[in-house]
């Protein structure tokens, strides 16, 4: 991406924790970046890693996944799924030149209105010092 | 060995033991091979059997389901691992799958042979050299020289599953290199230089979608690129929706490829796949310990999960 172009940063966020979580934020009218596009799943295993690979090849600048922390999924387990998944997804984006820092997986609970303005603060950060580095994807 | 396979073939078919068996006959062009489906037993003549026989047959077993009886086929070590995981993934049931286990010499790069030598008539696998003839001379070449690529590092030549076996179970493994090498000389490039690899890679690929039609794990009714709603393709290849495609397709390989490395062969612009998916391989073997194909008990990584599975690292 060019360089004073803003970075796009795709937030799939989890109903009944991490939403919540960012909800607080909002409420609490804590600060952060506004670069960030949230869009509300009712699990973090809803959010197919095609989604990610597909939104990362077309030119977003990174996704991140929230969920409830391991054990406090509202379906039991599906976060234990999510993980595996972002493990590997991790992996196989870093083999093709993806950073791995544009693809993040992070548990935010319904308290943690300031973990979560903390963390968007910090992975738009990230990404934005990657965009600096990184020169401009090829048309298309 | 064709001469016992013939009569497995015949005795099957007679028997009524099978409706058809899946085997290798002898393809249009010189040393070219082609999947054949035999049904009765005086066809059996057509089978062969030569280190130049490169064909994952389990790509056929799922028309299977339209049928009610038993199909036979022969497999290599790699197919017969195909077989586990379409059973796993409950495409096919194990007992109506008669399998003829050959312990594999390993296969013939026909590049390779062709630039060695011309006007070849025909390779044979001999301990550990190919035996090639041409003309009335026969040459032992070592086997080095004519492998192909995934053979180098195969771990499992034989069959864990099969009813019938051709010959003794005896067979060749090349140790030699790790199976991850090509994997590992990537994963030491910095990620620019990576992603310029892939990059250049993705942009040749005329998106044929040959590497998904061999591909024995390419089994849905409705595969996701032809999907219209959601669409996740455009009909052009731009090198973005490559990557798209290919990295997909990647995920989709997780715990499925068994490395028979059809889609590489097949790939008209010579894309580099298998270190695509060997990547994959090489992650699901390291992170949760599973190899395709092994066991038909086994649950594949991404449907199963332990609580105390790897922690994402948490920064904050």
């Amino acid at each position: 991406m060019v360089s004073d172009k803003e970075p796009t940063i795709l937030v799939f966020a989890c109903n009944w924790c991490s939403y919540a979580g960012a909800d607080l934020a909002g409420v609490s009218r804590l600060e952060m970046p506004p670069h960030c596009r949230v869009v509300r799943v009712m699990c973090s295993a809803r959010v197919r890693p095609e989604f990610v690979i597909a939104a990362l090849s077309r030119g977003l600048d990174g996704v991140v996944i929230l969920g409830c922390h391991p054990g406090d999924c509202h379906y039991s387990e599906g976060n234990h799924y999510t993980r595996r998944r972002a493990l590997l997804l991790k992996e196989l984006l870093e083999h093709v030149g993806i950073e791995p820092e544009r693809f993040q997986l992070r548990w935010i609970s319904a308290s943690e209105g300031a973990k979560f303005a903390q963390t968007i603060t910090e992975i738009t950060g990230e990404i934005e010092a990657l965009d600096r580095r990184r020169e401009p994807p090829p048309e298309g | 060995m064709e001469q016992e396979l013939r009569e497995i073939v015949r005795k099957l078919l007679e028997e009524g033991a099978i409706e058809y068996f899946i085997g290798y006959a002898e393809g249009v062009e010189p040393l070219h091979t082609t999947p054949c489906f035999i049904e009765r037993g005086e066809q059996v003549q057509a089978l062969v059997w030569s280190p130049l026989c490169p064909y994952n047959l389990a790509r056929y077993l799922h028309q299977m389901k339209d049928g009610a009886g038993k199909v036979g086929l022969v497999v290599k070590g790699c197919d017969a691992r195909a077989i586990v995981e379409l059973v796993k993934g409950n495409q096919i049931q194990r007992e109506r799958v008669v399998v003829v286990g050959i312990p594999c010499q390993g296969q013939v790069d026909l590049a390779k042979l062709e630039d060695a030598f011309e006007g070849v008539e025909a390779v044979e696998g001999k301990g550990d050299t190919f035996l090639v003839t041409v003309g009335e001379k026969v040459h032992s070449v070592e086997k080095e020289r004519l492998l192909r690529e995934k053979c180098f590092s195969c771990r499992h030549p034989i069959s864990f599953e099969y009813d019938f076996v051709l010959g003794e179970m005896s067979p060749l493994v090349y140790g030699s290199e790790s199976e991850f090498a090509a994997v590992e000389e990537l994963e030491r490039l910095p990620v620019e230089e990576r992603r310029a690899f892939w990059r250049a890679q993705f942009e040749r690929c005329i998106r044929c979608y040959a590497c998904r039609d061999i591909c024995y794990a390419c089994y849905c009714q409705e595969c996701i690129f032809e999907s219209k709603a959601p669409r996740w393709l455009e009909k052009t290849t731009t090198p973005l929706d490559n990557q798209t495609y290919h990295l997909i397709r990647a995920w989709h390989m997780v715990g499925r490829c068994i490395d028979c490395g059809e889609c590489e062969r097949v790939c008209p612009v010579g894309i580099p796949l298998r270190r695509l998916y060997k990547k994959v391989e090489k992650e699901v073997e390291q992170l949760f310990d599973y190899q395709a194909g092994m066991r038909v008990e086994e649950v594949p990584p991404l449907v199963s999960f332990q609580i105390d599975d790897l922690v994402i690292e948490e920064s904050s």
